[in-house]
């Protein structure tokens, strides 16, 4: 591979994981969802980058059914909702923002240390600095499921962790059947609306759409 | 034999549509119950097809269905059958007595054939990726079936229900890329670029061995999740509560089972890859901890519908085990369970369902007496709970039996004591709950009146203990080669 596809590689995996933490450092919803398109967007460029350097046309497909559906159209659903809500309450955190940026530096640092020890032993440098970045993606998106109390944070906690296993596969088995691709495309789809359709169940009986008071169920 | 499948399919595809768009109650009801019965027909023709004639292998080997996967069609068919016949009684009571709207209504049909549709499914699947989003489609449906009710308590269920379960099946999906990336290790001499379990399990043993013992970890936490394996167990109690009645026992008796199905078909992969001593022993520590959560969730409980939630778990934690046993004995016990499960849950949700429309409360300490309020219910319901916990004329004692009898055989003389007095301790305490329920002291201030309800509430109760009761007198040979040659299927080397 020429050398500008390892720079590309690594700056576009470097700003996907800068996205990650702006989504951990901000208190709006409207940021969150921003910064969850951004990062779609560079991981669309990323697979483009790959596609075309190893001539690949699935992932062409893939990269533009991406661009779609993880760019366009979950985040347009999302503020399109808050929009029509009228959402301007801020996200109820459960950890401090620094606490939260440290914690989150954590689990980069632990992602890279799986990724050494899982993946180093057969596989070129720049796919594991990629792959460690998409399992940290993941275990973001699980530590943003846990901390913040807002439906709209949970489905993109999950978006996140999706985006996650999207970045892994396409980073590491680039010859993945096409068909997976698409049906996890689908899949988030259906998940997101189910989702949405769920939390304005939600808001139209305890009139909001914070979850702090969804504690009722114990034993 | 594709269009046979294909019909298979569609029937409850049209059932959910058709009641859907032609809004009439009866309509739906009546459309459901064939398409259910119609369901369990096919599903024993599939059975018998895949007895008798090799596996079946249709669409380029997209979908595979050989005796396991028959196995598990015709449990969520019976199930389905079961529930359609008792919705007739408790969704029509549900809309006297509980403000359910006729919207509402419509929609549980919509969704209750479609939840079907998606158990059917799933085990005919070959790819394992397409599998999983297969079980997610089947969480999305159960989600709003959860919500059949919308209550704050329903929409909180739901809500946990759906989150957790698709955090879980993500990190399935992760394990089962992490699989491939073991198949299609760069610079090796042997590349599997397939996610077929079939040809998976063919060629185990070229997979790469490290990456293999951590994805099936990740696959177990993941499916674990909708299985209902301990940690991950926490979404289960509150979604089963929460449902309507058939729908806890779907849940309950059916997903469950049918996400297992999944786990095994990676321990078999997992098995034949790096030996069945690392797959087995994560089974069995899971298996073990799974019960001792769901045991001490049946002494703690309040609930009716919590308390079967909490078995379920427990049973789940009893399959495990068996599959992590091994053996003949440990994975044919497994087996059996988890038919003995499946009839046995539906009994006790039809049952609590009962008892939720009499006494309008699901707390244990308020429903008293029932065998002089609704005679033939608590009948059902007391013989229910001791083929439940695994009393002798039950197929289920004779599955934990076999199980005991495996880790017997291993030496595991631990895991057999700490087996055995679980298992009295969910006896005792499940026998003097569903006892104070049945024959406690009749509260006479409560002023209800006394009586069953129809016939379709009581029917789906008696169906599945007699095919308990009978199987636990007598297997039939059908049964003992189908389940022998669903063990080899699992444990071959």
């Amino acid at each position: 591979m020429p050398l500008y596809i390892y720079v590309l590689e690594d700056l576009l995996v470097a700003l996907i994981l800068l996205s990650s933490f702006v989504m951990l450092s901000s208190r709006w919803i409207s940021f969150y969802i921003h910064a969850y398109g951004f990062q779609s967007f560079l991981i669309f460029v990323l697979t483009l980058v790959l596609g075309i350097e190893s001539q690949n046309i699935d992932l062409y497909f893939v990269a533009f059914l991406t661009l779609f559906v993880r760019t366009i159209i979950v985040p347009y659903i999302l503020l399109k909702m808050i929009k029509k809500f009228n959402i301007k309450e801020e996200v109820k955190l459960i950890v401090k923002i620094p606490l939260s940026i440290i914690l989150g530096l954590l689990l980069t640092v632990f992602a890279y240390f799986l990724a050494y020890r899982l993946i180093s032993p057969f596989s070129p440098k720049i796919v594991i600095n990629a792959s460690s970045i998409a399992l940290s993606l993941i275990f973001i998106g699980f530590f943003m499921i846990i901390s913040r109390f807002t439906t709209i944070t949970h489905i993109l906690g999950l978006l996140v962790i999706e985006n996650g296993i999207f970045l892994l596969s396409v980073v590491i088995v680039p010859t993945l059947p096409i068909i997976v691709e698409l049906v996890v495309l689908f899949d988030i789809l259906v998940t997101v609306v189910a989702m949405l359709i769920l939390s304005m169940f939600m808001k139209a009986q305890t009139g909001s759409f914070s979850t702090t008071m969804l504690n009722r169920l114990v034993g | 034999m594709k269009i046979f499948i294909i019909t298979f399919l569609i029937i409850p595809l049209f059932a959910s549509l058709s009641s859907f768009i032609i809004k009439n109650k009866r309509f739906a009801e009546y459309i459901s119950l064939l398409s259910s019965s119609l369901c369990l027909l096919g599903a024993f023709i599939i059975l018998y097809f895949s007895i008798s004639l090799k596996t079946i292998s249709i669409f380029n080997s997209a979908i595979v269905i050989d005796k396991f996967s028959a196995y598990i069609i015709l449990l969520v068919s019976i199930v389905y059958f079961l529930s359609s016949m008792y919705s007739i009684s408790y969704m029509r009571l549900a809309m006297e007595g509980e403000q359910l709207t006729g919207e509402e209504f419509n929609r549980y049909y919509l969704f209750l054939n479609l939840f079907a549709l998606t158990m059917l499914m799933a085990p005919m699947i070959n790819n394992m990726a397409i599998y999983l989003i297969d079980i997610e489609l089947t969480t999305i449906a159960s989600a709003f079936l959860v919500i059949a009710e919308v209550t704050e308590k329903s929409i909180e269920a739901a809500w946990k229900y759906i989150l957790i379960v698709s955090a879980g099946i993500s990190l399935a999906l992760l394990g089962t890329i992490l699989f491939y990336l073991s198949g299609n290790i760069p610079g090796s001499a042997n590349t599997i670029s397939s996610l077929d379990w079939t040809t998976l399990r063919l060629n185990a043993v070229y997979l790469n061995k490290d990456i293999i013992r951590f994805a099936f970890v990740l696959i177990v936490i993941g499916l674990g999740t909708k299985v209902g394996l301990a940690p991950m167990h926490t979404w289960l109690p509150d979604a089963h509560s929460e449902a309507p009645s058939p729908i806890s026992s779907m849940l309950s008796a059916s997903l469950l089972n049918t996400a297992m199905y999944g786990i095994m078909r990676y321990f078999s992969i997992t098995g034949k890859g790096i030996g069945f001593n690392y797959p087995q022993t994560i089974m069995v520590i899971i298996g073990i901890f799974t019960i001792f959560t769901g045991v001490m969730g049946i002494i703690n409980q309040k609930s009716t519908k919590r308390l079967f939630a909490y078995s379920s778990i427990e049973h789940m934690g009893i399959i495990s085990l068996g599959f992590g046993l091994g053996g003949a004995f440990g994975t044919f016990g497994a087996l059996l369970q988890m038919l003995g499960h499946s009839l046995a849950k539906p009994v006790m949700f039809f049952g609590s369902g009962n008892l939720l429309h009499k006494y309008k409360t699901k707390d244990i300490k308020k429903i008293k007496g029932v065998f002089y309020v609704m005679p033939k219910t608590a009948f059902l319901f007391s013989i229910g709970v001791l083929a439940l916990i695994g009393s002798p004329p039950s197929v289920t004692f004779i599955s934990e039996f076999l199980i005991i009898l495996q880790s017997l055989k291993n030496g595991y003389y631990a895991v057999a004591i700490v087996l055995v007095s679980l298992l009295i301790a969910a006896f005792v305490s499940l026998l003097s709950k569903v006892g104070s329920i049945v024959f406690g002291k009749d509260d006479n201030s409560l002023n209800i009146q006394k009586g069953d309800f129809g016939l379709a509430s009581v029917l789906p109760m008696a169906l599945p203990l007699a095919a308990l009761i009978i199987l636990g007198f007598y297997i039939p040979g059908n049964l003992y080669r189908l389940l022998m040659g669903i063990t080899h299927i699992i444990i071959i080397k």
